[in-house]
Parts: C-alpha cells; sequence; structure tokens
C-alpha cells in the first residue's frame, strides 16, 4: 500500500511539474518584447509593418540558409558523423550488440534440440522440460537480434555509405537469400517454441533441425561479408606447385572478379567453426545465468532444484565447448597467419599483444570461475569430501598455465626501446611469450579442467564394472601421457627452428582431444549402472556457485566483445583489407583503454537488456492476474466492479 | 547485525563490479593509438646516408619489418632471420645474385629463396597492404645494406623489378 503512494505522488508530482513547465515557457515566450498593437495595427494600415529585432533575426536566418541550400551542389557523401560519440563507435556498439544476440539464438536452438532428443531416446519428460526452458528465452532474444540488426543496417548506410555501397556491390546476389532463410529461421523458431506439446515428438524435433540448420545457413552468409573484408580471396594451388596460393576476388581496383572467391573466402570456414563452438559456449553461458537467476528469485525447494540442474546442464554445455575453443581460435589464427603473415603478426606482436594479456585474463577467470562452480558443486553430493584433496593442485596447475598465458611475447615498445632490445620483445620473459610455452599452457588448462569434471562426476558414486582397477589405471596412464607430450614438445619447442616448432602445435593439440576422447570412452561404461554412495540434492549448493555461473556469463560475453574488436580491429586502416582504405577521421587504431571502455558498455547494455529478456521470459511462470475479492481483503468485487 | 544486500543490488554489483575490473585491465597496459604511417618524403637529391635513415625509418613504420618479424642482433628461437650483418651476408646467400640482387630479391619476391630454417612467409612489400614505393624500396635496401656492410644505394640505382 506504501508502495502505491508513493507511486502515486510520483505521478502527482510529475504531473505539476509538466503544467509548470510549459506554463514556464508560455510566460517566457508571451512576455518576449513586442511592439505596442496600437503601433502593429497604424503601421500595418500604411503597409510598413516593422518586425521584431528577434523575428528579424530568425527571417534573416531562413533565407541564409535557402541560400545556402540552393548553392549548394550535391554531392554523395563518403561518410557521416555522429556527435559526441562518432560513428565508428555507433556502429561497432550496434554490431556487438546484434552479434551477441545473434549468438545467443543460434546457440540455444542447436542444445535445446540435442537436450530434446536425449529426452526422446532415454523416454525421460524432465529432459523435455528442460529444453523447453531454454527455448522460452528465445522469443525475445530473436526480436531483439531482428532489431539491432536493422539498426546495425542503417547505421551502415547512413554513417559509411560508400563503403556500404562496395560491399553491395560484392555481396548484392547473397542478399535474397539471406532475407528469405531469416523469414525460414522466423517460422521454425515460433513453430518450435509455440508448437511444443502441439506435435508429436519427431515432427518437433524435425522443426528444432530446420531452426539450427536455417540458423547456421544464416550465419554462413553473414560470415562471408565480414571475412571478405579481412581477407577479400581464397586459398587455391594455382600454378600447381604444390604451394597454395593467393587468388584475390576483387582487382585491384575493388571490381569484383568471383563472387564464388569473395564468399568462400580464405577466412571464411575458419571463423564458422570458431563461431558454432563459441556460440554454443556462449549461449550456454547465458542460458546458465537465466537458471542462477531464476534460483536467485526461487522460493520453493522443487524450484531450486529444478533451477540448480538447469544451471549445471547450461555449465556443462559451456564448458563442453569452451574445451575445444582454443584449438578453434588457433586455426582461426593460423589461417589468419597463412593469409598474411602482416595481419597475424599485428595480432600477435604487435598493436594488439597487450590485448592478448587482456585476454588471458579472461580465459583464466573464465577456467576458475568453471572449477570453482564444479568443486562447489560436488558439495551436493555426500562423499565429495573425498575428491576435495585434490583441488589444491589443479588450482596450482591452472594459476601456473594461466600466468605463462598471459606473457606477452613482444610489448609495444619506443623506436628507442625496440633499439635497445634489439627488436620488440623482452630478452628473458618473451620465452614464456612464445607460441611453445603458449600451446603448452593451454593445454594442461584444459587437461586440468577436464580432471575437475571427471572428478565431479566421480564424487559420491562407486564403480560396479569388474574390471574397474585396470580401467582406472588406464584412464590415469592416457591422461599423464598427453600431459607429458604436451610438455615435452613445449620444451623442446625451444631447441628447433621456427617451422619445426609451429608443426610440434598438432601432436600437442591431438594428444590432448586423443586424451579427452579416451578417457570419456573408457569412464562411459566404467560408471554405468555405478553404486550411489549417497542422493544428489539438487537445490543444495551454495547461493555463491549461482553468482560464479553469472560471473562465467559476464567473462564470456565480455571476451566475445574483446575479440570482435580485435578481429575487426585487425584491418587497421582499410576497410577491405588491402583493397579499400578507410579515409574517415576513424581511420587509426584507438588505445586499448579506449577499446575496453566501449566493451565495456556495450556489455552492460547487453546484461541490461537481458535483464529485460529473463524477466520476460520468467513471466511466463507466473499465475494469471485476478481481481482482488473482498474476501481477499482488495476494495473491489470479482469482475472488477466497485465496491 | 547482519547485513542483507537485496539479491537484485548484489547482481547489478557483481555486473557492474566484474565489468569495471576488466575495464581497469584495459587501462593499465600500455596504450598506444596506431594511426596510418605517415608518409616518408624522399627528394631527388637525398644521398645514400639519408636513404639509409630513411629506410631505418621505414623498417619500423610503413614497413613493418621490425614490428614482430625480423629482429636485429637477436639470437634464439626467431619468427623471421635476425637481420644483424645482413648487408655483409647478402652476396654470399645465392650464388650468381649480387648483395644488391639478392636484398631486392627478398623485398619484391620474398618466396624465392627461404633462409633454411625458417618457415615462408613474407608477402611482397610493394604490394598491398604495405605498398612500398619504389623509391622507399630503395631506401630500405640502403638500410639493410649498412647492417654489417656498405650501403651503395642511390635513387639512380636501378633493381631490376
Amino acid at each position: 500500500m506504501n508502495r502505491n503512494r508513493i507511486l502515486f505522488g510520483i505521478g502527482v508530482l510529475a504531473f505539476i511539474s509538466v503544467i509548470v513547465t510549459v506554463r514556464l515557457g508560455g510566460f517566457l515566450v508571451d512576455n518576449e518584447y513586442r511592439q505596442p498593437d496600437r503601433q502593429v495595427a497604424a503601421q500595418e494600415e500604411q503597409g510598413e509593418a516593422e518586425l521584431t529585432p528577434r523575428q528579424q533575426g530568425i527571417v534573416d536566418e531562413q533565407a541564409a540558409d535557402e541560400a545556402e541550400a540552393r548553392a549548394r551542389p550535391y554531392e554523395e557523401a563518403e561518410y557521416r558523423a555522429v556527435p559526441f560519440v562518432g560513428s565508428r563507435v555507433t556502429v561497432w556498439v550496434l554490431a556487438q550488440l546484434h552479434l551477441l544476440f545473434a549468438a545467443f539464438v543460434l546457440a540455444v536452438p542447436l542444445f535445446a534440440f540435442i537436450i530434446e532428443f536425449v529426452g526422446y531416446v532415454k523416454k525421460e519428460e524432465r529432459y523435455n522440460k528442460l529444453a523447453y526452458e531454454f527455448t522460452k528465452l528465445l522469443s525475445v532474444s530473436f526480436s531483439m537480434t531482428a532489431t539491432f540488426g536493422a539498426f546495425l543496417t542503417f547505421g551502415l548506410i547512413i554513417l559509411y555509405p560508400k563503403f556500404t555501397n562496395y560491399l553491395m556491390h560484392i555481396f548484392s546476389p547473397t542478399f535474397l537469400p539471406y532475407v528469405l532463410l531469416f523469414f525460414l529461421e522466423a517460422l521454425f523458431l515460433y513453430s518450435y517454441y509455440y508448437g511444443w506439446g502441439k506435435f508429436g515428438p519427431k515432427m518437433h524435433l524435425f522443426l528444432g533441425f530446420m531452426l539450427n540448420i536455417v540458423g547456421t545457413a544464416i550465419m554462413f552468409i553473414a560470415n562471408a561479408w565480414l571475412t571478405f573484408m579481412m581477407s577479400p580471396g581464397r586459398r587455391d594451388d594455382v600454378d600447381g606447385d604444390g604451394v597454395p596460393d593467393f587468388v584475390s576476388a576483387v582487382s585491384e581496383s575493388g571490381a569484383l572478379l568471383s563472387l564464388r572467391d569473395a564468399f568462400f573466402n580464405f577466412t571464411w570456414m575458419p571463423i564458422n567453426i570458431h563461431r558454432i563452438i563459441a556460440n554454443v559456449a556462449f549461449g550456454g553461458s547465458i542460458a546458465a545465468a537465466y537458471a542462477a537467476f531464476r534460483y536467485l528469485q526461487a522460493k520453493t525447494d522443487e524450484e531450486k532444484a529444478h533451477f540448480d540442474w538447469m544451471g549445471y546442464v547450461g555449465n556443462f554445455v559451456a564448458i563442453i565447448a569452451f574445451l575445444p575453443l582454443p584449438f578453434a581460435g588457433y586455426y582461426l589464427a593460423a589461417e589468419i597467419y597463412a593469409f598474411s603473415q602482416t595481419l597475424g603478426i599485428q595480432m600477435m606482436g604487435g598493436t594488439f599483444s597487450w590485448l592478448f594479456v587482456i585476454q588471458a585474463a579472461l580465459i583464466g577467470n573464465l577456467f576458475l570461475g568453471a572449477n570453482y562452480y564444479l568443486w562447489l558443486g560436488m558439495g551436493r553430493m555426500e562423499g565429495g569430501v573425498h575428491f576435495q584433496k585434490f583441488i589444491k593442485w589443479l588450482l596450482i596447475a591452472i594459476a601456473l598455465c594461466f600466468a605463462v598465458w598471459a606473457t606477452p611475447r613482444y610489448a609495444i615498445s619506443s623506436v628507442s626501446e625496440i633499439a635497445a632490445m634489439g627488436g620488440s620483445s623482452h630478452p628473458q620473459l618473451s620465452y614464456l611469450g612464445q607460441m611453445s610455452a603458449k600451446n603448452t599452457a593451454v593445454n594442461i588448462l584444459i587437461l586440468s579442467t577436464y580432471m575437475s569434471f571427471l572428478l565431479y562426476r566421480r564424487t559420491g558414486r562407486q564403480s560396479v564394472h569388474p574390471h574397474r582397477q585396470l580401467l582406472t589405471r588406464a584412464q590415469a596412464i592416457v591422461f599423464s601421457s598427453a600431459a607429458a607430450l604436451v610438455i615435452f614438445y613445449g620444451v623442446y619447442g625451444y631447441f628447433v627452428d621456427s617451422a619445426t616448432r609451429i608443426r610440434f602445435a598438432i601432436p600437442q593439440v591431438y594428444s590432448v582431444l586423443a586424451a579427452l576422447v579416451v578417457i570419456t570412452v573408457i569412464d562411459l561404461p566404467l560408471y554405468r549402472n555405478a553404486t550411489q554412495s549417497g542422493e544428489t540434492k539438487w537445490g543444495k549448493i551454495p547461493a555463491v556457485s549461482q553468482y560464479a555461473l553469472i560471473f562465467i556469463a559476464l567473462s564470456f560475453t565480455w571476451l566475445m566483445g574483446l575479440m570482435g574488436y580485435v578481429r575487426s580491429g585487425l584491418r587497421q586502416e582499410w576497410h577491405v583489407y588491402g583493397v579499400v582504405l578507410d579515409t574517415s577521421p576513424d581511420a587509426y587504431t584507438p588505445t586499448l583503454g579506449f577499446a575496453t571502455q566501449v566493451v565495456s558498455v556495450t556489455v552492460l547494455i547487453f546484461f541490461g537488456l537481458l535483464g529485460v529478456v529473463f524477466w520476460l521470459s520468467s513471466l511466463g511462470g507466473k499465475k494469471d492476474w485476478e481481481p482482488k475479492t473482498v474476501a481477499d481483503g482488495g476494495d473491489r468485487l470479482e469482475g472488477g466492479q466497485a465496491a | 547485525m547482519k547485513l542483507s544486500v537485496p539479491m537484485p543490488v548484489r547482481l547489478v554489483l557483481l555486473v557492474v563490479g566484474t565489468t569495471a575490473f576488466y575495464m581497469y585491465l584495459g587501462q593499465i597496459v600500455p596504450q598506444r593509438e596506431a594511426h596510418p604511417p605517415p608518409p616518408v618524403l624522399i627528394s631527388a637529391e637525398m644521398t645514400t646516408e639519408d636513404l639509409v635513415a630513411v629506410g631505418a625509418e621505414l623498417a619500423s613504420g610503413k614497413g613493418q619489418c621490425l614490428v614482430g618479424c625480423h629482429t636485429v642482433g637477436q639470437s634464439g628461437p626467431l619468427r623471421y632471420p635476425d637481420l644483424d650483418g645482413i648487408g655483409a651476408r647478402a652476396a654470399t646467400q645465392i650464388e650468381g645474385l649480387s648483395g644488391l640482387e639478392y636484398l631486392a630479391q627478398s623485398l619484391y619476391e620474398p618466396a624465392a629463396f627461404i633462409v633454411p630454417g625458417f618457415a615462408d612467409g613474407m608477402q611482397p612489400i610493394d604490394q598491398p597492404p604495405i605498398s612500398l614505393s619504389e623509391d622507399e624500396m630503395k631506401a630500405v635496401i640502403a638500410w639493410l645494406q649498412s647492417l654489417g656492410g656498405t650501403p651503395t644505394v642511390t635513387l639512380d640505382t636501378e633493381l631490376g623489378y
């Protein structure tokens, strides 16, 4: 009741403020100097009415503006400016917001479909409910994606008309398929969401499958536009010497030579792969954040148990996708290097080298956050104490890897510093910044996190497999061998030439991937039908774990913003690398400090909007509004009639 | 008395605090705005010594030679060959090519000869995105010749490309 009174009071005050403002404005205008009415009437009679100085000024200004507009010849604008914020920042923020929502909208159907399929195979209704809970987030997010897509398109057309026109010259044949696919995505998305429980399971799964296919196709088209800006051509062995050559999709003047080469350009597929994996990791983390939000709001144990499980699944999806993400990142980086050493070196060794220190901090936080959540999750199960003694060792391993990964090879240096060092790298610390050390660190990080997951999986469970000791030892050997191999190649990399050292990344990656697969394959039968030493108490987890989930989602979002900046910023003063030069006042790479400010503001806007999405999605679970009755103590009768 | 912070306030603090922390990281790393390299003026009356100075400037700027690619006077695991002494070494790298011809080939056709132990990767620097002019190429060659050798290039030197 008090709240209503306060709201009423605020409303009255606002109304009075508006009235006072309008009256004050009217007073000021009315009391402007005017000639006496009699004098005006007399002058009008004589045909010599005079204007006040203010009126004369306005008339003169209008006349001058009109004359200037008539004299000015039409010129096609190359760029237009946005006051205060600037064109680049405007487009940057709009593009990033569009991308964040788009990533979420593409990712959620992917794992909702998988969870629904698992439920269908296992005949367990709880999976179906969970998939539906995830899908609830899609409807509003889809509208947000489309809205920011429209903002971005208008922003580009208005602020960068010449460059946008150039991209249209190259890619206009792809626009119609894009729009048609977008229409189909809307059709499948809404039929998938609203058709839950209305169609048979197979038909519904088909809708989910088609939603994913169409969504992925849309992303592939959009990826062609943006990757063309970085690598306007493809790689092919044109002269038959066994070495891939660069085949430009455009002429030196920028005219289109081959739409196929522009579309299937050098970095298109690496970006596709990287984005699919990153989208799933990001989508999983946002869905887990939603579950955490609902968990913290939950009033009953049943609700807490449901949202705890949902948060666990969302985080599981995020971490499973996150583990191979560094490999996809290295593949993308290697392709960027292969396309242009200049781009690659700018990325890792030039202007952006310190950005990767921030990236290392973010990824380190993500690994720590994910591990922390798993360690807290062990408390849900009886018998969790047994494994907690390993946590400190995992923590040490993760912290060490984090430190190595955060060491840059090249530092931004002045000319005199470069001369003093004989290059742009530190004589000692740069050893830790080299690819050998970084590859080793990231692979050990992945193995450590996977170990945390294995410990979590075993907590409170006892294998009944007849060869459990043998299989557990086999897992330990595979794990140790992979770790030893990674470290061996990491150290050996310092004693070989650069060409050989680069190739060492491959056995390192394969050994880790093989270890993950082999250990998982052994673990599945090993813990099938395992006995439970205690019950898993969903909902019985410290509340801080839910904040950890939100922290992970936030770090993922910030990381996406940062990496989006480096991918786009790499081109430096080029709109299309090596083809279309940026001649606007923004044709420079801003400081990292400025870039991180823009990323932070974007993340805050995104989370603000995400709060709206979460709130709207949670409305579906609330009771319908009903008018209060006299019996409830209200002052209205059922049916809304006044008492 | 136990102070209880409402959940929405905690969430806002978490979101704003974490974002502020990451933004702070961005403020404490070295800051530099990277502007497009300024045009280097090469006039017809420039001597070989002048070209060496201009070439050194180009190597650290527009030419992007010392920005993460090559080094001067470093050893150990390197990305690309160290340039110390290249002025003297150039004449002995490929049989039949003079020092000047070798250096010109290295800049115009870097894939023609790869120093053993290093990977192919350098792009012709007379082409986009670096796009050095012919006079700028001569200045870079003069600077390379000065690293352990005697520079001979003038603006009248024919490079053959």
